[in-house]
């Protein structure tokens, strides 16, 4: 095996890992904004629970988020350390600008936020959730905006064989950035719908004793899901253009463009083979089917009218055991994204091989098993948990429980003393 | 503007240690004996600074990244297994601690802070070895890339990883003496105080090993601000140590913060203006200028850094102000 192809298997499993991680954060704090915005705004106490239940899946899920992402931060040093040594000066911004701008605060707002309950006023722990959400979303622009530069490099002009910053401008109107940032974003509030909807199935058939708490939920969920899966095809679809415009090899090397555009590349790089693997358009084949079956979200939803959904019971079935789809599906998606960008790391720029960092093949296989491992064992062990604490139910989720009455007066002493 | 990223660089990683710094100290500590309950106690105190405490490491890299490309892919990959066992470190902390708490099975707990004591150990490890790869120079070649990985195992390496592990274990006992409850800080503040002596030995040993080391004697561009890093970081240990001893442990841990941070600054400055030095063709010796990112790439970094700064700092220092003081019933438990 060599260094190459272990790099990109190495890649390909964090990604992979991590993005199942960040789809569901993502999806899950926007839908957690309105209810502990419901809460602040009308007091009842059923979006207070509802905020503190799916709040805990949702900070569980954090963990795995984090882990897997700064694995995936340091990945590029030290695997692809040509990456950074040839457009490093291009690519590096956006990442930059994303560890900065988002999750820095992102993580700094959230750690303040589970914590904040009966500490903090209101307003100002709300606040923080908004924080939370509105750096998540900005996190997943910034490194969108890094990927679609990989996939369409713009806005930079090449002196002595390195890429230089000539118009950041560029990298924000990147063809390849704005139908694939709402096709990611629309994927997430699918998959937060989906398991939301999901989750709250799993009680009702189990008849658990918060009936009223996962009907609302279930609800939630299902008109999330409903309206996400139709952003999710009209994004997906609407990438077709502005894909075939900058990479026209991506799904097969056949056209005339994506000809003319292979022997330009053959005059310039050398002859090679520079159509991406078939799996691209395989992954991209199987993710529409995904998309279309979940289409029929929308049949259930003239069923939310006196609770048909849940009276019917098989509806609820049928949510439960949809749940891996997207999970399937945003996966497929990715894997059609980025192998349809070979052999090219940045798309006719820089090939895969030159930018794979010179380190032995043992050390990389090394690396490879070991990240796999611990990350693998991880996700599962953090999947275990988070399906547990589901099940478990609303009663007292530890997220928010109000604290015992104190012993003696708090009165926190000056550090500086 | 080089220098002004590369000091701003050496921000975000001295942060990192002095934040970070303290979560892997407590989480040494919790191999002392202290029991499930002492053991909880010592994560309550940790608990609503440590997701904000490993987002310097995170902003650290973004940088290294953005502003110093050329040194982030060489730096890492040249430096593979210390950057790979010090990332396997923090992964374990940052699961272990978020996670410890959710099964309610106290084996299974006492299972996970295992897992956070390896992490805490494995982390200071790398991130003292990677300090020590920096100043005993890497065999940078003429194309630009490291030669090899065996350059890092070195006698230095090894005792500068014991060293920032020792260092840690004083800091995270130090916050923990500022933190607990009154009694818990008496008894913590005691473990502190013995382990200066022991962070002073690996100090010592570090300094001795890197005096005799030819690599480190090459390397190094100003020996008068190398020798002056073992002279602050005893004289931090040791103002720490009478700031415990006379009940000060706010001073005690502004010391070992100190104690953390000093590294970081001052390898950067005794290596200036060179950031790798190789050790085999000195032509090759990658200076701060050219590992920087070019002009427009610092110039646009700038401006989206400059009203951020700020902010950043502003919203680290309401989370350290809302949840100051001592631990008591009323401290929020999460993990």
């Amino acid at each position: 095996m060599d260094t190459l192809l272990l790099a990109r298997l190495q890649f390909a499993t964090t990604t992979s890992i991590h993005f199942l991680f960040v789809v569901v954060t993502l999806g899950l704090v926007t839908l957690l904004v309105g209810m502990q915005t419901a809460w602040v705004l009308t007091g009842n106490p059923k979006w207070e629970r509802l905020t503190r239940y799916w709040g805990q899946l949702y900070v569980i899920n954090y963990v795995l988020g984090i882990a897997t992402g700064i694995v995936m931060e340091f990945q590029f040093g030290l695997n692809w350390s040509g990456l950074s040594r040839y457009v490093g000066n291009v690519f590096g911004a956006p990442l930059a600008i994303e560890t900065l701008v988002a999750f820095f605060l992102e993580s700094t707002f959230l750690g303040m936020w589970i914590f904040g309950w009966h500490r903090l006023g209101k307003g100002v722990h709300l606040a923080l959730l908004w924080g939370v959400a509105i750096t998540a979303y900005a996190s997943a622009f910034w490194i969108m905006v890094a990927n679609s530069w990989l996939q369409n490099p713009v806005g930079y002009e090449v002196r002595d064989g390195i890429a230089h910053l000539t118009d950041f401008g560029a990298l924000l109107t990147n063809p390849s950035l704005g139908m694939a940032f709402g096709h990611v974003v629309s994927a997430a509030l699918l998959v937060g719908g989906m398991l939301m909807a999901a989750v709250s199935a799993g009680h009702l058939i189990r008849r658990t004793p918060d009936f009223a708490l996962f009907r609302t939920s279930l609800r939630i969920g299902l008109v999330t899901a409903a309206l996400a899966i139709t952003m999710v095809q009209g994004f997906g679809f609407a990438q077709f253009g502005p894909v075939g415009a900058v990479q026209p090899t991506k799904f097969g090397g056949d056209g005339p463009e994506s000809q003319a555009l292979i022997a330009e590349w053959t005059t310039r790089f050398g002859p090679g083979d520079y159509t991406p693997p078939v799996l691209a358009s395989v992954g991209l084949g199987f993710m529409i089917l995904i998309g279309f079956t979940l289409g029929c979200v929308w049949l259930l939803l003239p069923l939310l009218f006196r609770d048909w959904v849940i009276r019917l019971r098989f509806p609820l079935w049928l949510i439960l055991l949809g749940l891996p789809l997207p999970f399937i599906a945003v996966i497929l998606g990715w894997i059609s994204r980025e192998v349809g960008r070979q052999p090219w790391v940045a798309y006719g720029l820089l090939p895969t091989e030159q930018a794979v960092s010179p380190v032995s093949a043992p050390l990389m296989l090394t690396s490879l098993i070991g990240f796999s491992l611990l990350l693998g064992t991880l996700a599962v062990t953090n999947w275990v948990l988070l399906a547990r604490h589901a099940r478990r139910g609303a009663a007292d989720p530890a997220l928010g429980r109000p604290p015992a009455p104190p012993s003696e007066p708090a009165h926190p002493e000056p550090a500086l003393l | 503007m080089d220098l002004a990223w590369y000091a701003l660089l050496g921000l975000f990683f001295a942060s990192y240690l002095v934040l970070a710094g303290y979560d892997y100290g407590v989480g040494l500590l919790l191999a002392r004996g202290v029991g499930s309950a002492g053991r909880r106690e010592a994560l309550t105190a940790l608990g609503p600074f440590f997701l904000g405490n490993e987002v310097w490491l995170v902003a650290a890299v973004g940088i290294l990244f953005g502003a110093f490309p050329l040194l982030e892919g060489e730096l890492l990959a040249g430096c593979y297994p210390v950057v790979a066992g010090a990332l396997v470190g923090v992964i374990l902390v940052t699961v272990g601690v978020q996670l410890r708490s959710r099964p309610d099975d106290e084996r299974i707990r006492a299972r996970w802070d295992r897992v956070v004591m390896i992490g805490s150990a494995l982390a200071a490890l790398g991130w003292g070895a990677l300090l020590a790869a920096l100043l005993q120079g890497v065999p940078l070649q003429a194309d630009g890339h490291v030669a090899g990985v065996t350059h890092l195992a070195t006698p230095f390496a090894a005792a500068a990883g014991l060293a920032m592990v020792a260092l840690v274990a004083v800091h995270g006992a130090t916050f923990l003496t500022l933190r607990l409850s009154a009694e818990a800080a008496a008894v913590v503040g005691r473990t502190a105080r013995r382990l200066v002596p022991v962070a002073l030995t690996t100090v010592a040993l570090a300094t001795v090993v890197g005096l005799l080391s030819a690599r480190v004697r090459d390397a190094v561009q100003r020996p008068a601000v190398a020798v002056l890093l073992p002279v602050l970081l005893v004289a931090a240990l040791l103002a720490a140590r009478a700031a415990l001893t006379r009940r000060r442990p706010g001073w005690a841990l502004v010391a070992t913060g100190a104690a953390l941070a000093l590294p970081v600054v001052l390898v950067g400055a005794a290596l200036w203006p060179y950031v790798l030095v190789s050790t085999t063709d000195p032509d090759a010796s990658l200076r701060v200028a050219d590992a920087a990112a070019s002009a427009p790439t610092l110039r646009l970094l700038g401006w989206v850094a400059l009203p951020l700064l700020p902010a950043l700092l502003g919203f680290q220092a309401m989370c350290w102000w809302v949840f100051r003081g001592r631990t008591d019933g009323r401290a929020p438990v999460y993990w």
